[in-house]
């Protein structure tokens, strides 16, 4: 494994600590005080220093340090995380996502940005903490080590990765001369090695904060052969003198305390010399340090010398690194400077329930989708040959077919689980933007997400991103008034925008709800009107000016801003989210805000569909358009104009669409007698019939794209593989609905593949 | 378990005796088992606590067998570490006679 691989895998972490970070303080923005919560985001800060210590990025450290010393003031109930701090907090988490992005990909960040959020930052710490100081005055000056909490940095980008073990010196007895002694016993436990942690090195971490005396109890160690070697056998008693709080002790243990047994106690100084252990084993502070690291100190540090050895001992530190990602989705409530025996206890077991994980690459899963899929396509083949083959229908094979379809099936439903991630991460990046844009357009908005752990294939993720920016930048710009006239429409001067997600019908359903002032009609149809996208004339419904905003070209904005409003709005966005075979709607309430629904297919890979015949042609028409399918009647055709068709439907009109010559297989009307009706909703609300000639069945297919083996085919969305081994098409339902209203299918026609 | 063959054997360690190291290290202490033993430990970089648990109940096991378990050639790393955990190594040494 070389540096780049290893470097990535931390730029993978960051970006999960980046997003626990800016979870835990939006929950705080939210008024959780759970201690667990502020450590949580503490860790997360933590760990990406640590990291970055190690690669010596040292920028990322630099800020990440300030951003922790105020962290740790509010984690010390120095500081208390009011609104206005946790803004300041929130941007930090920005800028230092920006560093982390810069850090990976080159690039450089707003210096003047993370300058001012330094001093922010650094005021907010030593507000708190001028009292603090003041009580404990700067600890001895032989103390070599950097203590100061923020040394009043000269060069921001400059510091040192100081650990933020040292910043709460507010122990009164500092000036103590030799400080005061302590008696720890630890014993870690089997997780501390399996997580890559090495008591030897917490030892040695010990070691440097004051003078040691460490007496290793054997007792536990079994026989040679009855031991198991990984097993945990040693503990240890140590007497430490230092100058340093029993905090910045523990602080040494942080990233191991979940998993060992650890009791630190001050010891009177009158009893000093009983309490030292009989066999104090005399050492060398050198000893391990194969790198010149005097100032490091702490796991952070550790982790920076580490790597500095060997690719090796970096592998340590990314281990490490995840480990601490891993405790923090535990996420158990266990107090760090509480009984620490206790909650480590109950750490340990919240670590254990959290599922373990691996990293795979995505082209692995990825050739396994596609082999699965084959799979499924020949499963069908061998059981229609069987089935064909076979007239009485009972035999064993039929039953181990039968067996076989349903492990395929299950196995295809497990493989697309591997590429089902949470809608965490978008959403997350959503907070953010709203954030941003309400900042540069004066708004005050508050997003709330809801269902965020609702799972969706991971390209449809990782494409949803944007149109969803593009929707959340203008709902931040256009849907929500500025704080002024919201409070004369007294209505909160905060805003809302609500970003949902949930599972509905096999479909992923996102809602983007804004409390805004909603669309204003007049507007909106008289700008349709000056771009001749509708005729002046034209008598259209509330819900067909809505989803006018949507037409290419539209812009409502009076003003073009740097936000949103260029003209190439939302237009794009249905276009992508179409390409992703999702529907797009929009509803609106003068004064009461603005609804946009996104429904999405879980997977582009499969599809429930129902195979149809239609002119001799099997075509798949997906299953989640349907509605229901029904047998026409004469007496329920009703001619309509030159040559429109209408089903009557339980005493409700529903234009009948001749699949087959909009399609141009066939030039004729069909007798709508000899079909069948798909009663199909398509996207804009509205139902129609789907004529086709026969329904074959429905079973689930595997969506090949069209346009990678041949090319894009007009109201075709995809294609497939049948069981007998024909092609079938996938029918573009909105497409072929949109073709029926009077437009002729366009080649730039969008894709729905699952519509 | 002992093989008669060879009275004497040399283990020299390997230079990274980490957590993944614990197991092979066991395993071949324990194929040496019945005979004299000298430890050469002068590759050794870097030496964890779990190595360091092995090797220990290897010098025990070794004197109830009333064998010899030297560590020869010790490294800077290794007696360092074993300084820092707290074990001396020449009590070890020592205590094999």
């Amino acid at each position: 494994m070389d540096m780049n691989e290893i470097k990535e895998i931390f730029f993978q972490e960051c970006e999960e600590q980046l997003a626990e970070l800016e979870s835990g303080l939006l929950k705080l923005n939210d008024g959780d005080r759970d201690p667990e919560t502020v450590n949580a985001v503490f860790r997360a800060v933590h760990s990406i220093k640590g990291g970055a210590g190690a690669f010596g990025l040292d920028d990322l450290v630099a800020f990440a340090h300030v951003f922790e010393t105020t962290l740790d003031c509010v984690r010390s109930n120095r500081l208390e995380p009011t609104q206005d701090v946790l803004k300041v907090m929130l941007k930090s988490a920005d800028v230092l996502a920006d560093l982390t992005n810069a850090a990976r990909d080159g690039g450089c960040v707003d210096e003047a940005r993370s300058r001012g959020l330094v001093k922010e930052l650094e005021a907010l710490a030593n507000g708190e903490a001028l009292v603090a100081s003041a009580e404990a005055p700067k600890p001895t000056p032989k103390a070599a080590e950097p203590v100061q909490a923020a040394p009043a940095p000269t060069d921001e980008s400059g510091f040192q990765p100081i650990p933020f073990s040292f910043d709460s010196f507010g122990d009164d007895e500092v000036a103590a001369e030799y400080g005061d002694t302590y008696e720890i016993s630890f014993r870690p436990r089997r997780e501390l090695f399996s997580k890559g942690n090495e008591a030897a090195l917490l030892l040695r971490d010990l070691s440097r904060i004051g003078e040691v005396s460490i007496n290793c109890d054997l007792d536990a160690l079994p026989a040679l052969e009855s031991m198991d070697p990984e097993e945990s056998y040693f503990s240890w008693k140590i007497s430490l003198k230092t100058v340093k709080t029993e905090d910045d002790i523990r602080a040494v243990f942080e990233f191991a305390e979940w998993d060992c047994d650890l009791e630190v106690k001050a010891v009177e100084a009158a009893s000093q010399a009983e309490e030292l252990p009989m066999v104090p084993v005399p050492f060398d502070l050198s000893a391990l340090d194969d790198v010149p690291a005097p100032a490091e100190e702490s796991e952070p540090a550790r982790a920076a010398a580490e790597s500095g050895t060997a690719g090796e001992d970096a592998k340590m530190a990314a281990a490490a690194a995840r480990v601490e990602k891993k405790e923090s989705a535990a996420a158990a409530a266990a107090q760090t400077t509480a009984a620490a025996a206790a909650a480590a206890a109950q750490t340990t077991a919240a670590a254990a329930a959290a599922g373990q994980t691996i990293r795979v690459d995505l082209d692995r899963v990825d050739r396994l989708i596609n082999l699965v899929g084959e799979l499924v396509i020949n499963q069908a083949m061998l059981s229609q040959s069987v089935i064909e083959n076979d007239t009485t229908g009972t035999s064993s094979i039929n039953m181990g077919l039968e067996e076989l379809q349903q492990l395929t099936r299950e196995i295809q439903d497990s493989v697309m689980a591997i590429r089902a991630q949470p809608v965490k991460p978008v959403f997350q990046r959503m907070s953010r933007i709203v954030r941003e844009v309400a900042d540069m357009v004066g708004k005050s908005i508050r997003l709330v997400t809801e269902g965020e752990n609702t799972e969706v294939d991971k390209t449809v993720i990782d494409k949803l991103a944007e149109p969803l920016t593009h929707m959340i930048r203008n709902a931040v710009d256009h849907g929500i008034e500025t704080p002024e006239k919201r409070e004369a429409a007294g209505k909160d001067p905060e805003g809302t925008i609500k970003l949902t997600a949930k599972h509905r019908s096999g479909r992923i359903l996102i809602e983007l709800v804004d409390d805004g002032a909603g669309i204003n009609r007049e507007r909106v149809k008289q700008k349709a009107i000056d771009n001749d996208l509708i005729a002046p004339d034209a008598n259209l419904t509330d819900e067909e000016i809505d989803n006018l905003i949507f037409a290419p070209g539209f812009s409502t904005a009076d003003k073009i801003s740097d936000i949103s409003g260029r003209g190439v709005g939302m237009d794009v966005v249905k276009r992508s989210i179409q390409a992703l075979g999702g529907r797009i709607s929009i509803s609106s309430r003068p004064g009461q805000g603005s609804t946009f629904t996104m429904s999405l297919p879980l997977t582009l890979a499969v599809l429930d569909g129902m195979v149809v015949t239609v002119a001799g042609q099997t075509l798949v028409v997906p299953l989640t358009a349907i509605v229901e399918t029904l047998q026409p009647e004469a007496s329920a055709i009703h001619s309509f104009g030159a040559n429109q068709r209408l089903i009557s439907i339980r005493n409700s009109f529903c234009p009948l669409v001749d699949v087959g010559r909009i399609l141009n297989f066939r030039s004729a009307h069909a007798n709508p007698m000899e079909g069948v009706a798909l009663l199909v909703e398509s996207e804009g609300g509205g139902q129609r019939a789907l004529m086709v000639d026969a329904i074959q069945g429905q079973r689930q297919v595997v969506i090949k794209s069209l346009e990678a083996n041949y090319t894009h085919v007009p109201g075709i969305a995809a294609a497939t593989i049948l069981g007998d081994g024909r092609v079938a098409l996938i029918l573009d339902v909105d497409a072929v609905v949109a073709a029926s209203r009077g437009h002729s299918l366009k080649p730039e026609m969008s894709l729905a593949a699952t519509g | 378990m002992a093989s008669k063959k060879a009275a004497n054997g040399t283990l020299k360690l390997s230079p990274i005796l980490d957590l993944n190291e614990a197991t092979s290290l066991h395993g071949k202490l324990m194929s040496m088992r019945g005979n004299n033993i000298t430890i050469d430990a002068s590759h050794v970089e870097r030496l964890g606590v779990q190595c360091a648990q092995v090797l220990i109940a290897g010098a025990r096991a070794w004197q109830a067998d009333k064998k010899t378990y030297t560590v020869e050639k010790s490294s800077d790393a290794f007696a360092k570490t074993m300084q820092l955990i707290g074990i001396d190594t020449d009590h070890l040494v020592a205590k094999e006679t």
